[in-house]
């Protein structure tokens, strides 16, 4: 029952960054997750992506998600870190874009 | 971070997360969040265990200000292992009371006598269900640590509880949250000891039914502990109106807001084993016997009624003190 941890690093082409300098959204309970953004200029137009999640054998799952999620949005230029409980995918990415949302959206 | 005070004014206290309600409740503008989520103090124990993390801990704490008062503020999180405090939280919890004690130490030296107007004051906002078994140990020690901070608090920093979020304020946190010197409460507010599930567990179903809603409620909801004074004052359901009690009563002086509080003297507790004694003898079988004791001629509508007509209508039992 140990915790899963995945660390990926994506490059979107149209690559964009978030105004203010973090953002954080939700809470880690059962089936929900919390993203913490924040802005790191030595990631240029990357973005790094470290989750720990309670859930084995979803790593191909999470990278589908989190890489299509970056490449649509052009998110970059932040280290991502996100603690999960069991969220589903739809949860995942709503709580992204929220997570855009508080940190002033994307320029 | 973006959240727009205004808005939060209006919100709902009990749908508001954590950071929403400490944000919420200080002036605008004034909320400095001590390690938040970028500091990344997650419990090692729950690492260990395999068991999901927060940044935060599952708890906000801060300093901010009202009108003249620095004001502490600590914020539970429900939705995060029930709001139960560990090793990492609780630490946060009782640090920040204890820098709310070394303000009032350090005004008082400048001062001499610590104007009421400028007091510092401390806001526990309760969402728990009380230790986190993970880290049993810790967890108690911390609880025990709020409660000796809060007697240190008497006639120094006037201390209050703030119920009515998801989870209430249960196990030890029901200790802590009854131990300030003003419990504010909306109609979702619940205080306990030992929640429903456990009291059926350990006793049995004929003692105390968990899926009788309407029983929990008026057993430990706050219209009941309205009635019988271990809740001060309820009130609607929004942050603002929190805010506003607080700020109500924030530039009395020190004498007067003590004076609703439940425990910390021999009298008091005298007090309190008073609605023991009477429960005992009028062989109160139901938190509605002692509803009617004190006046109420119709304790079956009293949980149902809109909370305006309620508010004008309920009798209360009358302190001793």
């Amino acid at each position: 029952m140990a915790l899963t941890e995945l660390n990926f690093e994506f490059k979107p082409k149209d690559a964009k960054t978030l105004v203010d300098d973090w953002s954080h959204t939700g809470i880690v309970s059962s089936g929900d997750i919390e993203v913490l953004l924040e802005k790191n200029d030595s990631l240029k137009g990357a973005a790094k992506v470290h989750i720990i999640t309670t859930v084995v054998g979803f790593d191909n799952v999470w990278e589908t998600v989190i890489s299509r999620f970056i490449e649509r949005t052009g998110l970059s230029g932040v280290n991502i870190s996100i603690n999960d409980n069991a969220a589903t995918p739809a949860v995942v990415i709503r709580r992204m874009q929220q997570a855009i949302a508080n940190g002033g959206g994307l320029q | 971070m973006r959240m727009i005070w205004e808005d939060l004014q209006d919100k709902s206290f009990y749908q508001a997360t954590a950071r929403e309600r400490a944000f919420g409740l200080v002036d605008k503008g004034t909320f400095k969040e001590f390690l938040g989520p970028r500091d990344k103090m997650v419990s090692p124990h729950l690492l260990v265990l395999g068991e999901a993390l927060e940044f935060d801990d599952g708890i906000v704490v801060g300093v901010g200000k009202i009108k003249k008062h620095p004001t502490f503020v600590v914020s539970q999180e429900g939705k995060y292992v029930g709001g139960a405090l560990g090793e990492v939280n609780g630490a946060k919890m009782s640090y920040t009371l204890r820098l709310a004690l070394e303000t009032y130490e350090k005004m008082k030296e400048k001062y001499g006598e610590v104007p009421d107007e400028k007091k510092p004051l401390c806001i526990v906002s309760y969402d728990s269900g009380g230790v986190r078994l993970h880290e049993a140990n810790a967890g108690l020690l911390m609880h025990s640590e709020c409660m000796e901070l809060f007697y240190e608090f008497q006639n120094k920093v006037p201390n209050f509880s703030l119920c009515g979020s998801t989870i209430g304020a249960y196990g030890a946190q029901g200790f802590v949250c009854m131990s300030a010197d003003v419990v504010i409460a909306n109609d979702y507010g619940r205080i306990g000891l030992t929640g429903p599930d456990v009291i059926q567990q350990e006793v049995g179903k004929d003692e105390f039914d968990a899926s009788d809603r309407a029983l929990i409620w008026r057993t430990m909801g706050a219209r009941s502990k309205y009635i019988l004074g271990d809740v001060d004052y309820l009130i609607k359901d929004t942050i603002g109106a929190f805010r506003n009690q607080i700020v109500d009563l924030a530039d009395l002086p020190m004498k007067k807001i003590s004076r609703s509080r439940h425990l910390g003297s021999p009298k008091l507790v005298e007090e309190n084993l008073e609605v023991v004694k009477l429960a005992a003898e009028i062989k109160a079988n139901d938190s509605k016997d002692l509803w009617k004791y004190y006046g109420n001629d119709n304790p079956d509508e009293l949980p149902e009624l809109p909370y305006d007509k309620f508010i004008s209508t309920v009798k209360r039992r009358p302190r001793a003190i």
